[in-house]
């Protein structure tokens, strides 16, 4: 039940459910799905919790921590166990861990009604993979992380973009359309019951998934359009060692392309974001290509690439407004946007760049000159060849 | 892995594509766009190189009213829109309507400064009054408006102007060619430094007229004001009539 809102290749799949069920066959990664209220967002994770960890409904939902402006550090991961104190030699303090921090299915509901001191912890726990209070550390070991968004009400704070860079994936979770309603005034039964028909997984079919998911091979054109994706949006003439992460007041909304030779120029990425990519990118396209294809049952291709980048990448990522402002997007439509951006970077690897990575690709194993290959590079008016392969043959010819 | 190898992998075989395309034209929505790439006081060369085939492009952008600094630039689109139009073109009255325009048909109910600036083909036709600096620098095409203000036809190279009512101050200064005709009277100084070229009055002129002129023929048919011809080189005025201090040469127009 649900919109089939995510294409792949021909496939039509609801993108919140595969993202979700992705996230539960791979370890350590985070899947934000994001949505108003009554999007079902928390059911989903309950129900696949139930069957992944082959638990109840009940138990399943003592593993959601909800956030609201009073939730502490104590509620959500432990306190220090008073019962130590009444004993008569007492040694090194002891925490009481809470059932979530020790699950390895957390699920952090709401996740921007926490404000943002106890949104670092999570960011913590997302970095480090452990979790530390009174001077004690547990360590959950691989575990599936996944969190609820609901859009800017009054009650809820900005996410912090660190934390946001830790997330995975965001995927945009829609109310029940016509027939999904029709489907849902249809079924007498509720949630629970469902719950418990759910096919379940053992401890070690569980415990097996990421060992499955990571026998699909990437194909060598999905690694090479990866890369260079990561350089699109990453490059920029003006930033310093050309890395826009290294960016802070001047951005390109706040005029920092003005006049430069890829401003307004659509297959030129570089000028349409603020921010760059981070390497947890790289790793979580990796990751979620493979899974998607282990649950597709198909090649991890292109195809696969294009129908994931644009969930991993668009909470990352802040869109010139004039760009975004305009038809067909409405200043609303930052998902499309951005997966617009990725088809360009695809297909602009695999057309137009090839000459120029084979050039590059024959000076670096010293089948040509460097020095010819760099006259050649320079013909190519393209970033990635300029600020990169020019640059790092430069090196090579000094 | 060899890095050529991995590329040659990830392109299994596939043909060297066309080389990459940089300055597409397809995210111009605004005026603001356009003088992102080519400057707020482009060449008309630069403007036609950014601007698509697609009349509905040029449309757009033409359909909201410029910002003072963008005033250039929609100039320079209306005169594109007009050559690529089979019909006459109708359009707002604002400032350089018609820049640089080679050929084809614009009409307007009214109209700001500077149309038909450095025109050299095609017609513009005004209802109402032209501004200031009507076709200013022309070479060629002809501009018909019902009247217009200070420096009409300044440097005027070729190509003619008709006005229906009264032109203002300096009209035809400095002209090398062309034709200019006044069928109401003209203000202070009309012909002032004229070169060569027709300047034609039919009601009356103000004073100055042909100041400094070198060459070409004005004709007023009215009145001249005082100092007509004050230090003309050459050239030739004749007024039906002329107040004091008129040049020797000034010569009276026998009406018939």
């Amino acid at each position: 039940m649900g919109r089939r809102d995510l294409s792949v290749g021909g496939q039509r799949v609801n993108a919140p459910l595969y993202f979700s069920v992705a996230n539960a066959c791979l370890r350590n990664r985070a899947v934000l799905l994001y949505g108003g209220m009554g999007a079902n967002k928390t059911t989903l994770v309950n129900l696949l919790g139930c069957s992944f960890l082959s638990l109840g409904l009940e138990e399943v939902e003592d593993l959601v921590i909800s956030g609201h402006p009073e939730q502490t550090e104590e509620k959500i991961v432990g306190f220090l166990d008073p019962r130590q104190w009444a004993e008569p030699s007492p040694g090194p303090a002891r925490v009481l861990w809470t059932g979530w921090a020790r699950s390895k299915w957390k699920l952090i509901n709401e996740i921007n009604r926490f404000p943002g001191g106890k949104q670092n912890l999570f960011l913590e726990i997302l970095q480090k993979r452990r979790i530390s209070y009174a001077g004690q550390v547990l360590t959950p070991g691989d575990t599936c992380y996944f969190a609820t968004m609901n859009p800017e009400f009054s009650s809820t704070y900005p996410v912090d973009q660190a934390l946001l860079d830790r997330i995975s994936a965001c995927v945009p979770a829609t109310q029940p359309d016509f027939l999904a309603g029709l489907l849902l005034a249809e079924r007498e039964r509720d949630v629970r019951e469902l719950a418990e028909e759910l096919p379940r997984f053992t401890a070690g079919e569980f415990e097996a998934l990421p060992g499955l998911v990571a026998k699909k091979a990437l194909k060598s054109q999905v690694e090479l359009a990866i890369l260079c994706l990561l350089r699109d949006f990453t490059l920029c003439e003006r930033a310093p060692a050309y890395d826009k992460s290294q960016l802070s007041k001047a951005k390109p909304s706040l005029g920092l392309c003005s006049g430069c030779h890829y401003w307004n120029n659509p297959e030129a990425v570089c000028w349409q974001v603020d921010e760059g990519l981070s390497d947890r990118v790289r790793q979580d396209l990796r990751a979620f290509c493979r899974a998607l294809a282990f649950l597709l049952d198909r090649d991890a291709d292109l195809q696969v690439l294009r129908a994931v980048a644009p969930y991993v990448i668009w909470h990352r990522v802040t869109p010139l407004p004039s760009a975004l402002d305009k038809p067909p997007y409405f200043g609303a439509g930052r998902l499309a946007y951005v997966a617009d951006l990725v088809d360009r970077s695809i297909n602009r690897t695999m057309n137009e760049r090839a000459e120029m990575n084979r050039i590059y690709s024959r000076a670096m194993d010293g089948q040509m000159d460097a020095g010819r290959a760099i006259e050649e590079l320079s013909l190519f008016d393209d970033p990635i060849a300029r600020m990169d392969f020019i640059a790092s043959l430069e090196q090579r010819v000094k | 892995m060899k890095l050529s190898r991995f590329m040659e992998d990830a392109y299994q075989g596939t043909a060297p594509a066309r080389r990459l395309k940089t300055q597409s034209k397809s995210l111009i929505f605004s005026l603001e766009d356009l003088a992102d790439l080519v400057g707020s006081r482009p060449r008309r060369e630069d403007v036609e190189q950014y601007v698509s085939e697609d009349r509905g492009q040029i449309e757009m952008l033409l359909s909201v009213p410029p910002a003072r600094k963008h005033a250039l630039l929609w100039g320079y689109l209306s005169a594109l829109l007009a050559e690529r139009s089979e019909g006459p073109l109708k359009l707002p009255g604002r400032d350089y309507a018609g820049l640089e325009m080679r050929r084809g048909w614009i009409v307007l109910e009214g109209a700001g400064s500077h149309l038909g600036e450095k025109m050299s083909g095609g017609r513009i036709i005004v209802q109402g009054s032209a501004g200031e600096c009507l076709g200013q620098e022309m070479a060629g095409g002809g501009i018909i408006a019902a009247g217009c203000s200070d420096y009409a036809f300044r440097n005027m190279r070729a190509g003619f102007g008709l006005i229906r009512g009264d032109a203002g101050k300096f009209t035809g200064l400095g002209n090398r060619g062309g034709r200019i005709v006044v069928q109401g009277s003209c203000a202070e100084r009309a012909g002032w430094l004229m070169h060569s070229g027709s300047l034609y009055v039919r009601g009356d002129a103000g004073e100055y007229l042909g100041l400094l002129m070198s060459g070409g023929r004005i004709t007023v048919r009215g009145r001249a004001g005082r100092r007509a011809g004050w230090r003309k080189k050459g050239g030739m005025i004749a007024a039906a009539a002329f107040g004091p201090e008129a040049a020797e040469d000034v010569s009276k127009l026998q009406l018939v």
